[in-house]
């Protein structure tokens, strides 16, 4: 499941590859379980910038190793595979479990459902290590959920990076928003321009 | 203006009964939440507000989040009065009702009114806060009632569990003459909200006087659109005034503490009177236009006022009553604001200068004798200090005479 990142990266430039970051859509991501409100923001950067958490890391509360990571995208994404950096001392996390186009889950939710696929994590300071998908589950992804509910026996959990690599679609997954229903039809309601005497009408 | 989903856990044991506050717990409680759910709607057309009883025959849910006031205000009729509190169970129940609210986007909020005795220890309920705290639910409590022992520990337990960011917080109020709904409109639980709440607040306080003003003059109801924008607005302008206020109070702030080399250990005190002299002077400062020259000829008059105060310093120094006719001119100079003559100020300075007459002053007070060391030195620096305040209003007349 995990590969060894053991190549140079001369011969295909592997930022571009985990771009999905670029659609991410940062004011709709939340955490449950955070320490610092608004800190699971931090973790999304270039893959050239993984390990370098000067803005901060998302942790969780003191006492509490639970974490669930809600990212929305603005299209819809294909995702291949997702990289995790942990912390250091055991705060890593050490299983992680995804569902897919869900909103608002919670501890007790995401407990009790069956996620659409689950890795067991190894630490991986460094970033190089990244846990493939079942990809033809992952074909249209308009947000995901993350949970990792143990961690290697620290305090706290701590994610300092999350790198999603995949294609992002142009198609976007938009909510039915305003739309007038109709009991019964009033031909009123549908006038054409010629009817309201506007411009010239095509007969075809 | 935050969108929130509210869940009101209302007490409706037997211990409602009683009278202490008029007409009776239970009707207090009953106008609060009326006042609660009227504000939070009014805050957000979006909020929805659900109410559930803690006590009776079980945790009863009243009516589910919903942005209808009417049906909330409903429900709160025909209640019976009966059985225990139970508060740990209400609270889950307001949990998974909050769980299932139809718009996740709205943040959940739970107020509780706990008006029986909790029964409950206090790790049960830390270990309920920190359930809520993970699954991000902010709880308001409103402690009133019964004092028993421990309640208000409790209760403070819980809500510090809770707490993230100041959006928890707990009320205590004693039984008294002011209505319930009264004492909490000026609470965190109403201001929380933001700007909303408190216009809210003064609305619903001018409908309890029996006028139905509305915000502005416009009907929310009728042009929400119109009164929502004047209401930001109003906000806005209130805050760039604050804003405004705040940095003339800071500038005031740091020319008094450079004017003053405390030397005396009366500089408190003369601190003290600096800045009950120079505060009205921030308050004319705020209504007069934020013309700058206007401000800065203000913050000159302030400074000038600051000499003076030397003068009061003696005066505080020995308590004396103002016999002496001297130091009544001294006080009243002091008192003084906003139109000194900038050659009355000279000339104080001058007496000031005069050592002679400063040392006749002084042998005057009672308890203070001129001969002593620290009193010569005060003297020294004070003589010091008002010839650089001489040479600064030397300064400041020409300078106001070009800024004329």
């Amino acid at each position: 499941m995990a590969c060894l990142h053991d190549h140079s990266c001369e011969e295909h430039d592997c930022s571009s590859d985990w771009s999905l970051y670029k659609h991410i859509d940062l004011s709709k991501v939340s955490a449950l379980n955070e320490a610092v409100s608004g800190s699971v923001k931090s973790v999304f950067r270039a893959w050239e910038q993984r390990l370098n958490s000067s803005e901060g890391h998302l942790e969780s509360n003191e006492g509490d190793p639970e974490l669930i990571v809600f990212i929305p995208f603005t299209s819809d994404v294909k995702i291949k595979s997702i990289s995790i950096v942990g912390g250091a001392d055991g705060t890593s996390p050490a299983k992680m479990r995804v569902f897919i186009n869900r909103d608002g889950i919670d501890f007790s939710d995401a407990q009790s459902m069956q996620p659409v696929q689950e890795w067991d994590l190894v630490e991986n300071l460094q970033g190089v290590l990244e846990y493939q998908t079942r990809y033809s589950r992952f074909q249209s992804v308009g947000n995901i959920t993350l949970h990792f509910p143990e961690n290697f026996g620290g305090e706290t959990t701590q994610i300092h990076y999350i790198g999603l690599k995949g294609e992002a679609t142009q198609l976007k997954r938009d909510v039915v928003a305003t739309i007038v229903y109709e009991l019964m039809p009033n031909p009123s309601d549908h006038k054409t321009r010629s009817e309201t005497g506007g411009g010239l009408s095509q007969v075809e | 203006m935050v969108l929130e989903a509210t869940m009101i856990c209302i007490d409706n044991s037997e211990w409602m009964r009683n009278g202490d506050y008029s007409p009776n717990r239970f009707q207090a409680q009953a106008d609060a939440v009326n006042l609660i759910c009227g504000a939070k709607t009014q805050s957000n057309p979006e909020n929805t507000v659900g109410v559930l009883t803690m006590a009776g025959k079980g945790v009863r849910v009243l009516v589910t989040p919903t942005s209808d006031l009417g049906k909330i205000l409903a429900c709160m009729h025909g209640l019976e009065i009966g059985g225990e509190m139970n508060l740990a169970a209400g609270i889950q129940v307001a949990q998974l009702a909050l769980k299932h609210r139809q718009n996740k986007k709205q943040q959940q909020r739970i107020i509780v009114f706990a008006g029986g005795p909790v029964k409950y220890d206090k790790k049960v309920l830390e270990m309920i806060g920190r359930k809520l705290k993970k699954n991000s639910v902010a709880l308001d409590v409103v402690n009133f009632g019964e004092e028993d022992e421990g309640k208000a520990e409790k209760l403070e337990a819980l809500v510090a569990a809770v707490n993230t960011n100041d959006s928890s917080h707990v009320v205590h109020v004693p039984p008294g003459p002011s209505a319930l709904s009264d004492v909490l409109i000026s609470t965190p639980i109403f201001t929380g909200d933001g700007e909303g709440g408190s216009s809210f607040a003064a609305a619903a306080a001018a409908a309890a006087g029996g006028v139905s003003g509305f915000e502005f003059g416009v009907d929310p109801n009728l042009d929400p659109e119109l009164a929502l924008a004047l209401r930001v607005s109003m906000e806005e302008e209130r805050a760039r005034q604050e804003a405004a206020a705040k940095k003339a109070a800071e500038e005031a702030a740091k020319q008094e503490s450079g004017e003053q080399p405390s030397a005396s250990q009366d500089a408190t005190i003369s601190e003290n009177v600096n800045t009950g002299t120079t505060e009205p002077e921030i308050k004319t400062k705020d209504l007069m236009d934020d013309d700058n020259a206007l401000l800065q000829q203000a913050l000159a008059m302030s400074m000038d006022e600051s000499s003076s105060a030397v003068a009061t310093r003696d005066t505080e120094m020995s308590e004396a009553a103002a016999d002496d006719h001297d130091l009544q001119l001294a006080l009243q100079l002091s008192v003084q604001e906003g139109t000194k003559d900038q050659s009355n100020q000279t000339d104080m300075n001058k007496l000031l200068g005069d050592q002679s007459f400063v040392s006749s002053i002084l042998a005057s007070l009672p308890g203070v004798d001129p001969n002593d060391p620290s009193v010569k030195d005060l003297l020294a620096s004070m003589q010091s200090q008002s010839e650089s305040q001489q040479n600064k209003d030397e300064d400041k007349a020409p300078k106001e005479e070009e800024k004329k």
